[in-house]
């Protein structure tokens, strides 16, 4: 499974972004592209020392500043499904157009699976913390 | 890309890593791709007991990129090869 | 080739250039080794105290934070007693 075809199907679902700086981004994401440049809304920004916090309506993230990104777990079986699917589609189909990538995650939108802190204790510094 | 073809022939020998992280892998090398990424079998780090992080790994991935210097089985290198192929390359290059 | 396809489904050990270590199960990578990894745990490595496991979930790690990759050895890794093991974290990259 590629990398991409998981941030593609987390479109609207909650994730956790933190930046190579320490950084961390919590929101929804709204948009990506192979860049892995994305947009977050409803996003809570803390300071690579855990000790600021700022809430931001929506935001862009350069990928080439991201460390890593945390995602639901219910997304690896979506993605999985979507890969079945397509692949079942091309071969009763075959010829025809399959796109793997930019498929939208199906089922009701997991809210929260608390992926966003409002606030709370401050983290480990140097952005050592402990993902969350 | 010349070095590239160095470690391709260095395949199935014993070779020591040193990581820009200050950790050391001895380990047979397996196999090198245009990056320098590594992959090495039967690994061994040096001084376990200050990086018992590794214990059960037994073999490994290494970015090219994080490598700091690669110690090669001298027995295995022939250097005046390289010499050779090194002034290939810079002539067909100056030829450019 | 030095492709990581050997890794996939298997449980890895990840090290990151800011000297986090990550177990988990790599569910997928690509051409730029950034990886996908599910049941993803930090180990928190220290002196003063046992190995420290956080549990993270699914995780997509940027090839270029990546040092190292390596595949875990699941009976000797499920015979270590982390509450026993006792080391300082792994040093961050230095250029």
């Amino acid at each position: 499974m590629l990398p991409l075809s998981l941030l593609n199907a987390a479109q609207n679902k909650p994730m956790l972004v933190e930046l190579k700086n320490g950084e961390t981004f919590n929101g929804h994401l709204v948009n990506c592209d192979n860049f892995m440049n994305i947009t977050l809304r409803e996003v809570y920004q803390t300071s690579a020392e855990g000790d600021k916090f700022w809430k931001l309506r929506e935001c862009y993230i350069r990928g080439s500043t991201i460390k890593y990104l945390r995602v639901p777990d219910t997304l690896l079986d979506a993605v999985k499904e979507e890969q079945n699917r397509a692949r079942e589609a091309g071969r009763s189909a075959r010829g025809a157009h399959v796109s793997g990538a930019g498929q939208r995650g199906r089922g009701a939108p997991q809210r929260g699976r608390g992926m966003v802190r409002g606030g709370g204790p401050a983290r480990g510094g140097r952005g050592r913390g402990r993902g969350m | 890309m010349l070095i590239f073809s160095v470690f391709k022939t260095l395949t199935d020998q014993r070779v020591t890593v040193e990581l820009k992280n200050d950790l050391s892998i001895t380990g047979t090398l397996k196999s090198v791709d245009q990056f320098l990424n590594i992959r090495l079998d039967n690994i061994k780090v040096l001084d376990e007991a200050r990086h018992p992080h590794m214990m059960a790994v037994k073999n490994c991935f290494i970015r090219g990129s994080v490598v700091r210097y690669v110690q090669l089985p001298a027995e295995h290198v022939d250097t005046q090869l390289l010499e050779d192929a090194t002034r290939r390359e810079a002539a067909a290059q100056n030829k450019r | 080739m030095a492709g990581l396809q050997p890794y996939v489904d298997h449980r890895v050990l990840l090290i990151l250039q800011d000297g986090r270590a990550i177990v988990g199960t790599m569910a997928g990578y690509d051409q730029k080794s950034n990886v996908v990894l599910s049941d993803s745990k930090e180990r928190v490595y220290s002196i003063e105290e046992g190995v420290e496991e956080i549990p993270l979930g699914l995780y997509l790690v940027k090839g270029d934070q990546i040092v190292l990759i390596g595949e875990l050895d699941e009976a000797t890794d499920k015979a270590v007693d982390l509450s026993t093991i006792r080391a300082e974290p792994l040093p961050p990259i230095r250029y």
